[in-house]
């Protein structure tokens, strides 16, 4: 009964409409359609195989600043403002993602006014103007993101972003998507508009629609498709990080900054693969994001109070400070197993590095028992459900999975079908398999580096006080985390001041 | 955190509208079957019929924020709570309500603002029996040690410690100081921070704050989603209906007009382009007040996206990165404020110059009725887009429920909007866009 009434409350969705044949990439493939002839509105996503991993060398965030110039700027038909004020009147707006490996254009308008729409839309990736004042503006709050907001503003973002830079180095995928300062600075419109006529390509797009439309914007929406440039989707670049051997720690050296810590090391497995699909139920034991059931939040935060809160991820998650759900159309080949603990003392930082290393450890080594795996399956199986509330949700997850070359009923159905077979033994051979609790990256954004870097050297022990009376057995696993060992050489640990990090 | 988060996300509030959803439903705001009923004890429920998604939003909204933190050296106090309420009860201690929860899939959390706490779950509509169990038991039977508690106010500063990294955030808590001379508007959600790290020693106080203001008549569940009425009102009569009353309201006192424009500057300790923010004195929200009611539209044509002061700071001068202007919808006269971050910190004069020339023609010239539609229409679509799942829906009644006691608030309020003219923009205008009622705030990274 309970099963039944899941299946008509959510899965339906998860099984409608989408068509789609299984080709890894496969770009310019048919349009994925998600008809939903009772929503009034309709959303509409065109997604493009370009990304960060693109940008020349020395010409860092110039798929961001394409993707703006497209989403933010002026078409040949119409000045920005006058696009604002055709927008306004609808509630209605479109907006890119740029990622790493794609860029994605998605709007959402009600069908009332969809033929408005509409054409806005088209002209956005059809006809840019590349107009020279909106690239100063795009350009100019590309860099004050830079140089104000990710290095002064946003702690945790800041860490994850030196995490990923870490691991990544020497990669396309080391940089920030917005950039870097010397290669915004760098980036001429010329080198936009030649980006543009490069990677927006019939061959290089992958159009979505979703909602109450009708079968003539079908054919108008696959009528765009014809009208860009025919092109070649260009091959993706080789993402091949280094090998590195310990753990190895990068200190982002700001003043009077407390501690936000990222943690991390490439993950060999992508979605639609059944080991991924039994180490995310690991993984929600261990740090589903923004819950409190996790493990990592009862013992850092729960049981001890240190900070906000502490997750884990299998795929990357960004501006996870503002989202409770996963973000779609942030689709790669590559992903990082990552740890966020969130911002807590400096004086506290070592102990709740090691407190969640220790955790992966435990987890790593014993396993999930059977009463946690059982609990976090019946979490999980109800839970995906609210990944994709809504029709451009929906959409989203339809169009990473042409990324990914998941076939119908896609990924999350996929999921919740894997998951009612995974076996307990599957699942605690997966994290032997994928998951590591030594050479490590680790970044840490802190107003206290110097004696940070030598305490982390020397494993000094991190004991801490607290407020209140602790329960015994609590003080006990205190002492064994305050000296757990986490064997960093005095070579690994790097020091970059804020002010010069995403210099270049 | 509400509005200094708006601030950082660039949302304007004035996004909903309703003309469309009356003329389908006779004149009502919302187009779905609702159900409002009030119990012996003062509890209110309101259910909203959504068919067909298999899902609820089941939300319980308190009608304290950081406005009722009304004794000295206590604020930050009503945040406290919506941590201290994940901690547990006899029946349901906190790892057994982890569990429950966690076997069903919800999706939960809580957050606080100045004049509201409320505490949300998404969940299969299967499950609401059990969802309305474990709440009513911690609204009602909420138990937690003093060791509980002073843990929680490791995290609560751990919190802290996480959003004054925001320089927006830090000159939002300079502004409302500055602006509230007395009212608990002067601080934020959060708290003054010494009185945060003074939080573990007042276990006492905490059990009073919870006695005080966790009772049913200051308590209003706003249910949505695949449900009907009567069996739901069923459910909330047997779990709820034994909850004793017994609020004891906060002492707030109001604040005195304001005679003169009032300045504070901010030394950030970060790097950041400089950021301006002008807040006006602005009324309570009431939706029979005509002047309020179209100051919510005067903010949105005056400083939004298709504004004149728009186009000209952020598209054809580029002189500011972005401008976000909120007219509060709050419970006590709050602030209508302007925020925008300036990228060349030796013109904040002249954006300052361009905001009052704005707030200057606004009050001398009529708006041109097109724009007004335009306008209007924006409302009617935001509204109808915004239905689309019963967990927008909720989210988007909170706030105007919990100021407001209800519906019937906002339903007026839309009812109003219809009826704005572009005089009565205009008197708005004059009416608030006060200069000798205004605070200014300037945050400037120390050179």
């Amino acid at each position: 009964m309970r099963a039944a009434a899941l299946a008509l409350a959510g899965v339906a969705w998860l099984a409608a409409g989408c068509t789609q044949p299984e080709a890894p990439m496969a770009r310019a493939a048919p349009t994925v359609l998600l008809p939903v002839p009772s929503d009034p509105t309709i959303a509409l996503s065109v997604s493009f195989g370009v990304g960060s991993q693109d940008d020349p060398p020395d010409k860092e965030g110039l798929a961001y600043l394409t993707g703006e110039m497209l989403a933010t700027a002026a078409t040949e038909r119409n000045a920005y403002e006058d696009i604002i004020d055709a927008l306004y009147p609808i509630a209605s707006n479109y907006s890119i993602t740029v990622d790493k490996e794609i860029s994605t254009l998605t709007g959402r308008t009600h069908r009332d006014n969809i033929d408005v729409f509409f054409e806005l839309l088209a002209d956005a990736y059809l006809r840019p103007a590349f107009d020279a004042t909106d690239f100063e503006r795009v350009k100019s709050d590309a860099i004050n993101y830079l140089e104000n907001t990710l290095r002064y503003a946003s702690d945790e973002e800041l860490g994850k972003a030196a995490l990923t830079q870490a691991i990544f180095a020497g990669t396309p995928y080391a940089h920030p998507v917005q950039g870097t300062v010397a290669g915004l600075r760098n980036i001429t419109l010329e080198d936009v508009a030649a980006f543009y006529a490069r990677y927006y390509t019939a061959a290089n797009v992958t159009l979505g629609l979703a909602g109450g439309y009708d079968a003539a914007l079908v054919d108008r929406f696959e009528a765009t498709r014809a009208a860009l440039p025919q092109g070649t989707a260009p091959p993706d670049p080789v993402i091949d990080p280094p090998d590195w051997d310990g753990t190895e720690v990068v200190l982002v050296d700001k003043p009077a900054a407390d501690a936000s810590i990222s943690l991390g090391f490439p993950l060999d497995l992508q979605r639609g693969e059944r080991d991924f699909y039994a180490l995310w139920v690991a993984n929600s034991w261990l740090g589903e994001h923004r819950n409190q059931a996790g493990r990592l939040f009862q013992v850092i935060r729960g049981a001890r109070g240190l900070n906000y809160g502490n997750y884990s991820y299998l795929e990357a998650f960004p501006a996870g400070g503002q989202r409770m759900m996963p973000p779609v159309n942030v689709a790669r080949r590559h992903q990082i197993y990552e740890i966020w603990i969130r911002t807590l003392p400096n004086n506290q930082a070592h102990f709740a590095l090691r407190a969640a290393i220790r955790e992966l450890r435990e987890l790593i080594a014993g396993g999930m028992t059977a009463e946690e795996f059982e609990l976090t399956r019946a979490f999980l199986d109800k839970y995906v459900l609210h990944f994709a509330e809504t029709t451009a949700e929906r959409l989203g997850y339809a169009i990473d999975d042409r990324f990914y070359g998941i076939a119908d009923p896609g990924h999350l159905q996929r999921f919740r079908e894997t998951l009612a077979e995974l076996t307990l033994d599957e699942v605690n051979a997966a994290l032997q398999r994928h998951l590591r609790y030594d050479n490590l990256k680790i970044a840490i954004v802190t107003g206290d580096a110097d004696r940070l870097r030598t305490a982390l050297i020397a494993n000094t022990a991190s004991p801490i006080e607290y407020e209140s009376p602790k329960p015994p057995a609590l003080l006990a696993e205190d002492a064994g985390i305050a000296e757990f060992a986490l064997d960093i050489g005095p070579g690994q640990v790097t020091i970059v001041p804020v002010a010069e990090i995403f210099a270049r | 955190m509400l509005r200094s988060l708006a601030l950082i996300l660039g949302i304007v509030y004035v996004t909903t509208g309703t003309h469309a959803q009356q003329a389908a439903t006779g004149g009502r705001l919302i187009a779905f079957p609702t159900h409002a009923e009030t119990l012996d004890n003062g509890l209110k429920t309101i259910v909203i019929s959504m068919p067909g998604s298999g899902l609820v939003s089941y939300w319980s909204i308190v009608r304290t924020g950081s406005r009722d933190e009304f004794e000295p050296g206590r604020t930050g106090f009503a945040h406290f709570f919506e941590h201290m309420m994940f901690r547990g009860t006899d029946r349901y201690p906190a790892d057994d309500y982890n569990q429950i929860l966690t076997g069903i899939g919800a999706s939960r959390n809580a957050y606080t603002t100045d004049d509201l706490t409320a505490y949300h779950f998404s969940i299969a509509a299967e499950d609401l029996a059990l969802v309305m169990d474990l709440e009513s038991d911690r609204f009602q039977n909420l138990a937690y040690s003093e060791a509980d508690f002073r843990t929680e106010a490791g995290a609560v500063y751990g919190e802290y410690r996480k959003n004054v990294t925001s320089p927006f955030f830090v000159l939002y808590e300079a502004v409302m100081a500055t602006a509230f001379n007395v009212h608990t508007y002067g601080h934020t959600t959060m708290g003054y921070e010494a009185d945060i790290a003074a939080m573990p020693t007042m276990y006492d106080y905490s059990l009073d704050f919870f006695a005080r203001y966790y009772r049913p008549e200051n308590t209003i569940l706003l249910i949505v989603g695949d449900i009907e009425a009567p069996p739901t009102m069923n459910l909330v009569r047997e779990y709820y209906g034994s909850w004793q009353p017994g609020y004891v309201p906060p002492k707030i006192t109001p604040e005195p007009v304001q005679a003169e424009a009032r300045n504070v500057a901010v030394n950030y300790a970060g790097r950041s382009l400089p950021i301006l923010a002008v807040a006006y004195k602005f009324d309570a929200f009431d939706p029979s007040n005509r002047l309020r009611v179209a100051a919510d539209l005067l903010t949105e044509m005056a400083f939004g996206a298709t504004s004149d002061i728009y186009k000209q700071l952020v598209l054809d001068e580029q002189l500011v990165e972005f401008l976000a202007a909120d007219p509060g919808l709050n419970r006590d006269p709050g602030l209508l404020d302007i925020y925008t971050r300036i990228k060349d910190p030796s013109r904040i004069d002249a954006v300052l110059a361009t905001i009052d020339a704005t707030t200057e023609r606004f009050k001398t010239t009529l708006v041109a009725p097109a724009d007004l539609d335009a306008l209007k229409s924006r409302l009617r679509y935001g509204f109808l887009m915004g239905l689309e799942t019963p967990d927008a829906v909720a989210r988007g009644l909170a706030r105007s429920v919990a100021v407001s006691g209800g519906l019937e608030g906002i339903e007026a309020l839309y009812r109003a909007y219809e009826t704005i003219s572009p005089e009565d923009i205009r008197a708005a205008a004059e009416r608030y866009l006060d200069p000798n009622r205004r605070t200014i705030g300037v945050l400037r990274a120390q050179p």
